[in-house]
């Protein structure tokens, strides 16, 4: 049992203490467990979580929680160099394992006698598709339900609400793309595979940072893209640099914010920010903002 | 009286090598079936304890007494090793919780014992001095082995290789110290524990080695296809984990076919448990379930068997000694004639000569059993520890 901050968590019929390796599970847990939970994601706001690593004190605070939440996917890779009880886990999207996105053009390297070996080679944004999120949230009220059944009502009612916003999310998402599928785009960075997917989106995706100006390889290299591909939109995970959008507009390329919501977000929570971008993807699409 | 009994002393220390002999006779006779017996009882409650606290063993197939003792014991006999799969196959379906072992490696002669944290809570392990593991490359020592290594928070602890001559396998492992648990009077005690995959760190399994697209890695490198990076066995690889180079240890291939010695598991209710064996019944299966208390049984069943032949030959043993012992005073008796004649010369009695002799035997045998009840105090205070010694080789 664990005491901290003056609420009791862990003992049976007391606040249970989650933590989680993701702002979307965090959100996905807040909205299921409500008061019955106390959710905490101790990743800065200012850092990608799927690039973090938490130091020795901070794994020890994932040691004393009730249930750690995992995205799967090969997210938080930092998961797999320390020491977390595995009784605990909940790896929230093993249940869509078949639905991964196999990333085609990872790095594999091979030497000494275990030979070839690649990392990263699946795509770990798995919530950009609202509807392994709502797969995602059903591991996480199952997992509540085994810890805290006399509290399972709650719980699935929290569930319900979120399935039907992220539902919701899916359908209007679905509307603006049905609106033109072949509209040709750009990723900025490849975070945005499980959305294409999802939506047969014609996305083509180059290595550009919205904080650092793009190198004269990086421009080549999208003029090559835009050879083949001759998209008129770019999808920048942040605000690009107001340079780098300008050259870009000089191209006859738009940028667009979509936030994949990796982290907490000054701008509102995980919903919200997804709104936000459903919005803007309404622009993309149809020259006006979506209702 | 205390005259006979000094008179009768003075004898016995007069010729004390025959007294010394007949003590000891006398002790071995009292000793050996008692001591068996205390030894035994000890072993017994020993391994059924620790059996009966251990609901089911998966392992792969081969002795279910092999699988036991390295689980239970950490026995430098390591099992045909199993794969991480059988834990997640328990885990998926639901019926168990499942604690991953890998009890493979030494350091110093100690069991390096690769778990999850639920180990610690499933044996009520708690931290004495320092924290739990953390991080990748931690070890916690077992209240023993801290003392044995003289290692604490902070200190290293170094695993030993395999084999001097096998260059090509398993490397050195620097790991730290964060933690010594508490005195638990069981094998734990004796354990360096380390998180699973520091153990298959140790086997080169999951490793961390030069980032391949740095310069300094370039003479590594022997060619590039793309994307791919093909690299000789001269690729820097650590052999200690540290903040700095933490980030660059990897997994090679599928976890599920990482090994394991064992798979832990508990079950809750009775129903799951019979679930879960059944589910291993199958001859194509190449893993086994055991419940280590019906083990052990066996094991203690032999012990059992053993013990009564032994007692038994003690016995038989120990009559032909006593009857060698009679015929030893009843000799002596016959020599001492003249002893006793010149008793009665200088004016004692016929009671008093015979006290006299009557000491003798009586010092001889309350001296053999006082030594006898010493040695069973010392057994029944030290024998666990001779026990677990042996479980252990």
């Amino acid at each position: 049992m664990a005491v901290e901050a003056g609420v009791e968590t862990g003992a049976e019929g007391s606040t249970l203490l989650v933590y989680t390796v993701s702002y979307p599970l965090a959100y996905f847990a807040e909205r299921i467990g409500g008061d019955l939970v106390r959710v905490e994601f101790p990743a800065p706001p200012d850092v990608d979580p799927a690039f973090w690593s938490p130091d020795p004190e901070t794994v020890a605070a994932y040691q004393r929680a009730d249930l750690i939440l995992l995205n799967g996917a090969g997210y938080a890779s930092w998961t797999d160099r320390v020491s977390l009880p595995s009784s605990r886990l909940v790896a929230t999207a093993a249940g869509v394992a078949d639905r991964y996105v196999v990333v085609e053009d990872a790095v594999t390297h091979s030497h000494g006698p275990a030979g070839e070996h690649a990392h990263g080679t699946i795509a770990f944004t798995t919530w950009l598709d609202p509807t392994i999120a709502v797969e995602q949230a059903r591991a996480i009220r199952d997992a509540f339900s085994r810890a805290r059944p006399q509290d399972e009502k709650a719980f699935d009612e929290g569930f319900a609400e979120l399935e039907r916003d992220l539902l919701d999310l899916d359908g209007r998402l679905s509307e603006i793309v049905a609106a033109d599928p072949a509209r040709a785009l750009l990723a900025s960075h490849p975070v945005y595979q499980y959305l294409t997917a999802r939506y047969g989106l014609e996305m083509r995706g180059v290595h550009l940072e919205p904080d650092e100006p793009p190198s004269r390889a990086a421009w080549r290299d999208l003029q090559v893209v835009l050879e083949e591909h001759p998209a008129r939109w770019m999808l920048w995970e942040a605000e690009p640099l107001p340079a780098t959008a300008s050259q870009l507009r000089e191209l006859g390329i738009e940028s667009m914010v979509f936030s994949p919501a990796g982290n907490r977000s000054a701008d509102g929570d995980y919903l919200s920010v997804m709104e936000a971008n459903v919005r803007r993807l309404a622009t993309a699409y149809r020259g006006t903002p979506e209702r | 009286m205390t005259q006979v009994f000094y008179v009768a002393w003075r004898y016995l220390a007069y010729h004390r090598w025959k007294t010394i002999t007949l003590v000891g006779a006398i002790t071995l006779i009292v000793y050996l079936p008692i001591g068996l017996r205390v030894l035994v009882d000890q072993s017994s409650r020993q391994l059924t304890a620790r059996a009966d606290a251990t609901p089911l063993l998966i392992g792969a197939k081969g002795s279910p007494l092999e699988l036991v003792l390295n689980t239970l014991y950490f026995g430098s006999d390591h099992p045909a090793p199993t794969r991480y799969a059988e834990a997640m196959r328990v885990t998926e379906s639901g019926l168990s919780a499942t604690i991953p072992m890998y009890v493979r490696f030494r350091a110093r002669g100690h069991p390096i014992v690769g778990t999850t944290l639920d180990y610690f809570d499933f044996r009520g392990l708690e931290v004495a001095d320092g924290r739990n593991l953390a991080m990748l490359g931690e070890c916690v020592l077992g209240s023993r082995a801290a003392e044995s290594l003289g290692a604490g928070p902070g200190d290293y602890v170094v695993s030993s290789s395999e084999s001097v001559f096998d260059i090509a396998g398993v490397y050195p492992l620097k790991m730290r110290v964060v933690g010594v648990l508490e005195f638990a009077d069981s094998a734990d005690d004796d354990a360096i524990f380390v998180d699973v995959k520091t153990a298959w760190v140790i086997q080169g399994l999951v490793h961390g080695h030069q980032d391949l697209n740095r310069p300094e890695a370039a003479a590594g490198v022997l060619g590039r296809e793309g994307n791919r990076v093909i690299a000789n066995a001269s690729v820097v690889q650590y052999n200690e984990i540290t903040e700095e180079n933490l980030e660059s240890f990897h997994f090679h291939g599928d976890l599920s076919n990482y090994p394991l010695t064992a798979v832990l598991v508990v079950p809750p209710d009775q129903r799951a448990s019979a679930l879960l064996q059944g589910r291993y019944q199958s001859d194509e299966d190449l893993a086994q379930i055991v419940t280590p208390v019906a083990v052990m049984e066996d094991l203690l069943g032999t012990i059992l068997t053993v013990e009564r032949f032994v007692v038994a030959g003690a016995v038989i043993v120990g009559l032909a000694t006593l009857a060698t012992a009679a015929l030893v005073f009843l000799l002596s008796l016959r020599l001492r004639r003249r002893e006793r004649l010149t008793l009665f010369k200088i004016g004692g009695s016929r009671l008093a000569v015979a006290s006299v002799m009557a000491s003798e035997v009586v010092v001889v045998l309350a001296s053999g059993a006082l030594l006898a009840a010493g040695l069973t105090l010392l057994t029944s205070q030290f024998g666990s520890l001779a026990i677990r010694a042996l479980l252990r080789t």
